[in-house]
């Protein structure tokens, strides 16, 4: 049954948007700190009462304020892990997974869940205190998870655990998400886990869900330049929308990038929703991005056929293991900086201050406005 | 030793305790969570007998609790019994001025209990009486022995509001610390030194309880813990 969440207030904070999330599916709240993630988890929990918002798992809700419906989170059967975990301190770990059982069977269902977590039974008598951050860590995963809840919600819930703590505890999750036909919710401000742990992504800024989307599609085709920012979008420039007219090629429209004799007009991609005239972002996919042949310095072909050359030169390679990031500084036309991942056959010696020639898919370039618009509460798919 | 006037003193402690450990209990609880204006007006009033002098909160108790008084004729009216120079207002005095004995330490203790751990214990399904008596007690509990240890003894020294409140009358309201004045205004030091030293021996139990139980007192072996 999935998780349906409509939510719009102003007061205690500015909260709104809407977001859905299928069972078995892991969607994680992104955005930076202050941006409403872990209210709106608390608002799914039951622990924060919303001015407007509807709430719903499958058919039953448990929050729908146009009907003055609240249901207190006694009764909700949500799975929450908290940042710090919330251990009982006065309990052992396995009292503190048995907490939300009742019946004869508590014990033996939470030592069950602790196995699973890789609790050993030595462990499972030791109170918190006693316990590493990873594996009270595991205690807080199986308490949410003991009860069989309707819901998992995870707030930040690795931010606490070292660097080599937090990748076991990664595979933990995926391993036990293959049993958990839930919808489960994780926020984080960590991009990295959420692109590694989630399915797909819920971007909030200011209280406000921006898009929601797989990664790949968000740094395909952010909604805005907010959401560019926030998923850092590292190739993302300024320009000017014209529209299409008699000479841009079929579906396409041109986008003016930087400003007079230097600028270009590039045909790129028309979607028929921005207003001629305004001023826009537009971003460019790693996948678009390339070193082609022949630098020729001082020359800039803006040609057609969806490809753009640009000579540029180099202004730093760093090493990333397999994987090479190399700036580039284009000096002819709009003064830009580009950024370009380089791996298997493309990796190469380079020096500052070289001249390579810089190929650019126009089809992939994606243009969008750059004031956050209150169209925000539609949620892209 | 006056034996009399020790059973009462313990008996006077015991009552005051089973009074004030529920009403304690429920007003320091509710004063370390609410987010109410009349808080502070609460909290001040819960100190006042703290720093109040004694013999002012003794006069104040028999002027309102006396005979002449509203209070007292109504008590006297309708329930036909008096409420000042017997066990009945020597209780109520002592459960006036033990208040904030009682309120302060459970106070501190609950409002030390992180917000989270009530959160997780209500997300888990508990209700809000099963959480108090699993989760917040518990966690509470070092503070509410500290109050029950620090009532009990305040309550077998208190002098001056018993004096005001129920005079010297043996076997009604002569307490222990009564009889002790009263031995030494008899020039029976040898009296007065077995029932003091046994008050002395009281009090400093009653610091160590109250020690162990917040844990600053706590044998080394319970402090180390795993990393």
């Amino acid at each position: 049954m999935s998780l349906h969440v409509t939510i719009d207030q102003t007061q205690p904070m500015r909260l709104a948007g809407s977001f859905a999330c299928a069972p078995g599916q892991l969607v994680a709240l992104v955005g930076p700190s202050g941006a409403g993630k872990t209210s709106l988890l608390r608002a799914m929990a039951g622990l924060m009462k919303p001015q407007n918002a509807r709430i719903c798992v499958g058919s039953a809700c448990w929050c729908d304020t146009a009907q003055g419906l609240f249901v207190p989170p006694q009764q909700r059967n949500v799975g929450l892990v908290f940042q710090d975990y919330a251990l009982m301190p006065h309990m052992n770990a396995l009292d503190n997974v048995a907490l939300p059982l009742r019946g004869p069977e508590r014990l033996h269902r939470a030592r069950e869940m602790l196995r699973r977590v890789g609790l050993s039974p030595e462990q499972m008598q030791r109170r918190p205190a006693q316990l590493s951050g990873g594996q009270q860590q595991r205690v807080a995963v199986a308490r949410a998870l003991v009860r069989e809840p309707a819901v998992l919600l995870l707030d930040e819930p690795f931010s606490a655990v070292d660097q080599m703590n937090r990748q076991t505890l990664y595979a933990l999750l995926a391993e036990l998400r293959e049993d958990i036909a839930v919808p489960m919710v994780l926020v984080t401000h960590d991009l990295n886990e959420a692109r590694l742990l989630a399915d797909e992504l819920v971007v909030m800024a200011e209280g406000v869900v921006l898009q929601q989307g797989r990664a790949d599609a968000i740094h395909r085709a952010p909604r805005n330049a907010r959401v560019a920012d926030i998923v850092g979008i590292a190739n993302r420039f300024d320009g000017v929308w014209l529209g299409a007219d008699a000479n841009s090629p079929p579906g396409t429209g041109w986008l003016r990038w930087g400003s007079g004799d230097a600028a270009l007009h590039l045909p790129v991609n028309d979607k028929g929703r921005i207003e001629p005239g305004q001023s826009v972002a537009w971003v460019v996919p790693g996948e678009g991005l390339r070193l082609c042949e022949t630098p020729t310095p001082g020359a800039v072909n803006a040609a057609l056929g969806g490809g753009l050359s640009l000579p540029a030169q180099v202004v730093s390679l760093r090493h990333l293991g397999d994987v090479w990031l190399l700036r580039l500084q284009c000096v002819d036309g709009p003064q830009a900086r580009f950024q370009i991942m380089l791996t298997g056959p493309q990796l190469r010696p380079l020096v500052p201050g070289q001249w390579l020639q810089l190929c650019i898919d126009l089809s992939m370039v994606h243009i969008m406005p750059i004031k956050t618009g209150s169209g925000a509460l539609v949620s892209a798919r | 030793m006056d034996w009399q006037a020790l059973t009462l003193s313990l008996k006077l402690a015991f009552a005051t305790l089973l009074i004030l450990l529920p009403s304690g209990l429920w007003l320091a609880r509710w004063l370390a969570r609410t987010r109410s204006r009349a808080r502070t007006w609460i909290e001040a009033a819960v100190v006042l007998p703290l720093v109040l002098p004694p013999t002012v909160l003794g006069y104040y108790l028999l002027v309102s609790l006396g005979g002449q008084s509203p209070i007292g004729r109504w008590a006297s009216d309708t329930l036909g019994v008096g409420l000042t120079f017997n066990f009945l207002g020597l209780l109520i005095a002592s459960v006036v001025f033990n208040i904030p004995f009682m309120v302060q330490p459970i106070q501190r203790s609950f409002e030390a209990i992180p917000h989270n751990l009530i959160e997780a214990s209500v997300v888990s399904g508990l209700s809000t009486w099963a959480t108090f008596w699993r989760v917040e007690l518990p966690l509470a509990w070092p503070g509410v022995l500290s109050a029950l240890v620090l009532t009990f003894v305040h309550t077998l020294g208190e002098f001056g509001v018993v004096l005001m409140m129920g005079g010297n009358i043996p076997g009604e309201t002569r307490t222990i610390a009564i009889a002790i004045y009263d031995r030494v205004q008899a020039f029976d030091l040898s009296g007065a030194n077995r029932m003091s030293l046994l008050l002395l021996v009281f009090s400093v139990l009653a610091i160590v309880v109250s020690l162990v139980a917040s844990g600053r007192f706590a044998p080394a072996s319970r402090t180390r813990q795993r990393p």
